[in-house]
């Protein structure tokens, strides 16, 4: 994982970046029917019909379909960021100013030694006043806008998009029509009707919960199946060859 | 675009940008391309012979893009020999180097490397030759596959088998067994290759593997016996290979590996070019027993 320093003006606090979500997704792996051995994905050239070793696939830009613009790894590397090992923050803006369109993916800071005192004090002040720390920052090989905020007395990370990256929303809030104050008032009476405290643990992935029991139920049920151990070792080829090969390969070796 | 028109065997034939360097670290030019494999044709012309014919051609130089190319390029001349073979459910048309003006045709054309099928066009099922090509992983270099190659030799020679090795002009080594015999197919030469390829992998587990994954290949030697499929091509014997500098897959005596792998010279088993014609003029080819030896596979 990452380490480095946030820092700005002369303030530098050494952390380390852990990751703040693990998709709860139940993944599958693909498997062939015949002997359930998973699968692999490969290249495939449909004009050749034929697989393409990595060794023959390149990279290319498309301008139109069928005309690309090759592109080579070094060429992607010379204008790559050089890597870095800071967050440094540029500004510090109000958290509530921050379009939540732009959030993108969460980290938390963890202060590394010799940073608890700075971490403390930066995130109690940022809670304080409810500023967070717009940075640029590095990882593999992308220069990401960061926001980083106080979390429950901690520091986190969070990657934003960047402004090209949201789509404009214009046509999507419907033209202005006149609203009645009675209706007005009616949906603010439901909606505090309604008005609990956030507490995501309230909520669960159902489709997740049922996925996990059917799985709990089919290994009761039955006993799972095996994919053949190193489908190369098996079969070695006719009896007769692989016995005279073992032969043969006994006298090679033992020959002074 | 300079153009200097040439006359081989009544052919006419137009050669283009002979200046233009392919090897640009060695100056080696399109000129000198085609003076190679003109020189070389009566060695390298045998093992092209009526094979469908793959060019892995590389129009700016070896530093820049290559591209594959299984077609016979449509606009042909008329006297270029093709054949009409099928890949999958499709029909091709490719080229057969049957003759001097196709090949300088083709070399005119950038083809730096030249492929071949294992099989001859109109008997795509039927190999006249197996082989192993040794390829070495990470870790591994040619004097590695030298040791497996002379490993294969003994084996070979208690199955009554002769093989021949050849350079593959780049890191490997491949070891060719032929069988010239009607009857024999992939699916044997598959299944032959792959049981030496595993029993090899068995015996000298630090030294082979037989499977393709690049983490089993690192320090080791792959035994590539895919390779023996009517769908598969290898570099064939002469061709130059696009590196640095113009190497050869070049045959090698028996008696050579062995003083190679003995002395750890890797370097003798890098052919380039000029040594390649010198070695061809004094010697001969080397590899014609490949064409003509007819082999049988035991145990099958």
């Amino acid at each position: 994982m990452w380490d480095g320093t946030i820092s700005f003006s002369l303030v530098a606090i050494p952390v380390r970046l852990v990751k703040a979500v693990k998709p709860g997704r139940i993944t599958f792996r693909t498997l062939h029917r015949a002997d359930y051995s998973p699968l692999a994905r490969r290249m495939f050239c449909p004009e050749h019909e034929q697989i393409v070793p990595p060794d023959e696939i390149i990279r290319g830009y498309e301008l139109a379909p069928g005309r690309y613009l090759p592109v080579t790894d070094e060429e992607l590397e010379s204008v790559s960021p050089e890597r870095s090992r800071t967050i440094e923050i540029i500004d510090f803006i109000d958290l509530d100013e921050v379009d939540p369109v732009y959030f993108d993916h969460p980290y938390y800071l963890a202060p590394l030694k010799g940073g608890e005192k700075a971490y403390r004090l930066l995130a109690e002040v940022m809670r304080r006043t409810n500023k967070a720390g717009l940075a640029k920052f590095v990882m593999v090989e992308r220069e990401y806008l960061v926001a980083v905020v106080s979390m429950e007395g901690a520091l986190a990370m969070i990657t934003l998009h960047y402004s090209e990256e949201v789509l404009p929303d214009n046509g999507i809030a419907p033209k202005e029509a006149k609203l009645e104050a009675v209706e007005k008032k009616r949906m603010e009476r439901s909606i505090r009707n309604m008005t609990a405290e956030f507490d995501p643990a309230k909520y669960a992935d159902l489709r997740r919960e049922k996925v996990v029991d059917l799985l709990n139920l089919k290994m009761k049920e039955q006993a799972p199946v095996e994919a053949p151990v190193l489908e190369e070792e098996e079969g070695e080829g006719p009896a007769d060859l692989v016995a005279a090969l073992e032969e043969i390969m006994r006298e090679v070796k033992n020959k002074p | 675009m300079s153009r200097t028109a040439i006359e081989i065997g009544g052919k006419r034939l137009s050669l283009s940008n002979l200046e233009k360097e392919l090897y640009p670290s060695c100056g080696f030019t399109k000129a000198n391309l085609l003076e190679y494999y003109g020189q070389m044709s009566g060695s390298i012309l045998p093992h092209l012979k009526n094979r469908a014919l793959t060019l892995k051609r590389y129009p700016d130089g070896v530093e820049q893009e290559y591209f594959f190319e299984k077609r016979c390029p449509v606009h042909h001349p008329a006297w270029v020999q093709t054949a009409e073979v099928s890949r999958g459910s499709k029909q091709m048309t490719v080229c057969l180097a049957n003759n001097t003006a196709t090949l300088l045709w083709v070399e005119n054309l950038a083809s730096l490397e030249l492929h071949v099928p294992l099989a001859r066009a109109a008997s795509p099922e039927t190999p006249d030759a197996m082989v192993f090509d040794l390829d070495p992983g990470e870790g591994a270099d040619i004097l590695d596959c030298g040791r497996v190659a002379l490993v294969l030799r003994e084996l070979f020679s208690r199955l009554r088998l002769t093989g021949y090795p050849k350079t593959s002009g780049q890191k490997g080594l491949h070891v060719f067994v032929p069988l010239n015999r009607p009857e024999t197919t992939f699916d044997d030469t598959k299944q032959f290759s792959k049981a030496v390829a595993i029993i090899m992998q068995k015996n000298y587990p630090d030294l082979v593997t037989a499977k393709m994954a690049k983490e089993q290949r690192r320090g080791r030697v792959f035994i590539n016996w895919s390779q023996n499929d009517a769908s598969k091509t290898m570099v064939c014997v002469y061709s130059l290979r696009a590196r640095e500098k113009p190497y050869v897959s070049f045959p090698l005596e028996w008696k050579e590996l062995e003083l190679a792998v003995k002395g750890g010279n890797p370097a003798r088993l890098h052919i380039t070019h000029a040594e390649a014609l010198g070695r061809i003029k004094a010697a001969g080819d080397l590899f014609r027993e490949v064409l003509v030896k007819k082999q049988k596979l035991p145990h099958l």
